[in-house]
């Protein structure tokens, strides 16, 4: 019991505080909240049709039915469209924060003229929400002859994910201590070495936090995808995802199989980089 | 080695300009020390030699080059900055070899060059350890070990040792002094702490607002300073500066807007009734004597006593080897050595003698 009341109690004190085991119940009843769709959809994947309809949605399979995602695997066409969306995400991903990530030490650590303007323009781009721009952005890349192509794709992709990655990474780059960047341009290092072996490992977690977020924006984007791929042979895992719902709307156990399988590769991408996504976030929150 | 030229530099940052025609002659293996007050220049100085500051006018010359569009890495010089630098994700031994590593040395040239550094340095048990594990003192030498890996013409140093504390800062004055008589690198140092300057340099350069007030051997500003700025800035609890005028009647003498008199060794020619400054050090007050001052604070600190007290509204301080036993509000009797008194123009604050 006195290991339990401990989380109750602030440090130092006897007493239990009301505030504290307020704040546990609320915490519990969020996680709770967050996990239940993901129980929902894990326990679903792994019934039979009849026992989807005979049993609490929050009940847990009598008998797992595996075939549910040999099945969805199947009739998803997962074979192209998890291809398609690998070759998507992983070319984009490392390249946006490859664009951003040099964008960001030319703006915050090379004087040259225009640096404020040209932060500004590439800024502003983080406050147009992309579905404003999905019709003159098709008529683009149509004239461009990129529909249906991995190019067609990419490009707006990196257009759009570039801008809100330079901002975080700028202010990130413009807190580092200026001497250290002179320590390396004394020591003989250019521009590019400075970047490269002192910026970048410096700034690992932070890149690591962008990389998840963007990973997980990029496999699950649909919108974008669903105008200029339009080609099933093209499609990425949302869109796939979407055709299954309408063509067999009445088997909830393959869709969330197909759901499960759609989330995965970003849930591991997530606990793997996940250590680093924490103190990325909270990076330059405390004087060290 | 190399000696270093400032020779009529000047900064300017749009229309202000900040450094005014500075000219500085560092000789081979020289240690300078550039002192003066916060925004006196002498930072912006220092990275201008380095490289790291364009210059609006005038030529830098290390050793024989001018070196004005130089890059800093080909200057051939190191610096040791206030807040160390130190590259947080490498090792030690990767901080200090990161220079020899950028120009492509073997790696067993830079590990005998770092080991050698850390040797000297007494680096070698942290050679493995991030700059993270130490503590200030250990990183300020492994900003010194970065800097003499590379064997350079010229360090550079600015405010080394500010960010440590008093004790620390005692105890790396003197190895910084150390390894410059050991290595006899041509060496800048900047400071705004005069105790470091007297210390360590074997010369000073004053510096206030963009300009050198004077430049010269440590003592040679203790005893000689050229104006009021240096007098005031060189020596700690400053020098004690009282208002008045010489009288010559028979015997040189000073007499206070107050009307106290304070005795002079001699007078410049013709200044009978010149006003000045009249300037002693508080060490160079005596207990006993004929001038009259009212004490209003005693500091003892047990080898000797800092007495803070008034010549009519004038303060005065006055430091005495022997214990001081008067009472705030009480009056002392003291006597400047009037071999050490200084006079100084009223108006332009130059010396007169």
């Amino acid at each position: 019991m006195s290991a339990l009341a401990h989380p109750f109690r602030p440090a130092g004190a006897n007493k239990i505080d009301p505030v504290l085991v307020m704040l546990w119940i609320l915490l519990i009843a969020v996680a709770a909240l967050w996990i239940a769709p993901f129980i929902f959809i894990v326990f679903t994947s792994l019934k039979s049709n009849a026992m989807v309809m005979g049993t609490g949605a929050f009940a847990p399979p009598s008998e797992a039915d595996w075939g549910n995602y040999s099945r969805a695997w199947a009739r998803g066409k997962f074979s192209t469209t998890v291809l398609n969306s690998a070759i998507i995400t992983i070319i984009k991903v490392p390249l946006g924060l490859a664009i951003s990530a040099m964008a960001a030490y030319a703006l915050s650590r090379i004087q040259m003229v225009g640096r404020r303007i040209a932060f500004l323009a590439i800024v502003f781009g983080t406050m147009i929400p992309f579905q404003v721009m999905l019709a003159p952005l098709f008529t683009l890349v149509n004239s461009l002859g990129l529909i249906n192509t991995y190019v067609g794709i990419i490009l707006p992709y990196l257009a759009f994910g570039v801008p809100y990655q330079v901002f975080i990474l700028h202010g990130f780059f413009r807190d580092v201590p200026k001497e250290l960047s002179e320590a390396a341009l004394i020591d003989g290092a250019s521009h590019f070495t400075t970047f490269r072996r002192i910026f970048l490992p410096i700034s690992l977690p932070v890149l690591a936090a962008l990389l998840i977020l963007d990973f997980v924006a990029t496999w699950n984007e649909f919108a974008m995808a669903l105008v200029i791929l339009q080609d099933n042979s093209k499609w990425t895992l949302p869109l796939g995802l979407m055709s299954f719902q309408s063509q067999f709307s009445n088997d909830y156990g393959q869709l969330n199989s197909a759901i499960v399988m759609t989330v995965l590769p970003a849930t591991i991408v997530y606990l793997i980089f996940q250590r680093y996504f924490i103190s990325g976030l909270t990076s330059g929150a405390v004087k060290e | 080695m190399a000696s270093v030229d400032v020779d009529k530099v000047r900064k300017s940052y749009g229309p202000l300009e900040v450094i005014h025609s500075v000219s500085v002659n560092i000789v081979d293996g020289e240690f300078v020390i550039l002192v003066g007050p916060s925004g006196c220049g002498k930072s912006t100085l220092l990275r201008m030699i380095a490289g790291l500051e364009s210059i609006t006018a005038g030529d830098i010359r290390i050793g024989e080059r001018i070196v004005n569009h130089l890059p800093p890495k080909d200057r051939d010089i190191a610096m040791v900055f206030q807040n160390y630098a130190l590259y947080p994700h490498k090792t030690v031994a990767e901080n200090m070899g990161f220079a020899l590593k950028l120009r492509h040395a073997s790696k067993a040239e830079i590990e005998t060059r770092v080991r050698r550094a850390a040797e000297i340095l007494d680096l070698i048990p942290y050679l493995s350890r991030y700059p993270r594990q130490l503590s200030g003192g250990q990183r300020q030498r492994v900003a010194m070990g970065r800097a003499i890996v590379r064997d350079p013409k010229v360090f550079l140093f600015d405010e080394p040792l500010s960010n440590l504390d008093a004790k620390l800062r005692v105890q790396m004055r003197a190895e910084i002094k150390e390894l410059h008589q050991r290595l006899k690198t041509t060496t800048i140092y900047v400071t705004h702490d005069q105790v470091e300057a007297m210390t360590m340099a074997d010369r000073i350069v004053v510096m206030r607002d963009g300009i050198v007030e004077q430049a010269g051997l440590p003592l040679d500003l203790y005893d000689q300073p050229a104006n009021l700025f240096v007098a005031g800035f060189i020596g700690s609890p400053s020098m004690n500066f009282l208002k008045g005028a010489i009288r010559v009647n028979g015997k040189p003498s000073f007499v206070t807007e107050d009307g106290v008199t304070l005795p002079l060794a001699s007078a410049p020619a013709g200044a009978d009734g010149r006003p000045c400054i009249y300037g002693v050090r508080p060490e160079h007050l005596t207990l006993g004597g004929d001038v009259k001052v009212e004490v209003s604070v005693i500091e003892p600190t047990g080898s000797e006593t800092q007495v803070f007290a008034k010549i009519g509204p004038q303060k005065i301080v006055g430091v005495f080897r022997e214990r001081v036993s008067t009472k705030p509000g009480e009056t002392l009797l003291v006597t400047p050595n009037v071999d050490a008194v200084h006079l100084f123009d009223s108006a332009t604050g130059a010396r007169l003698q």
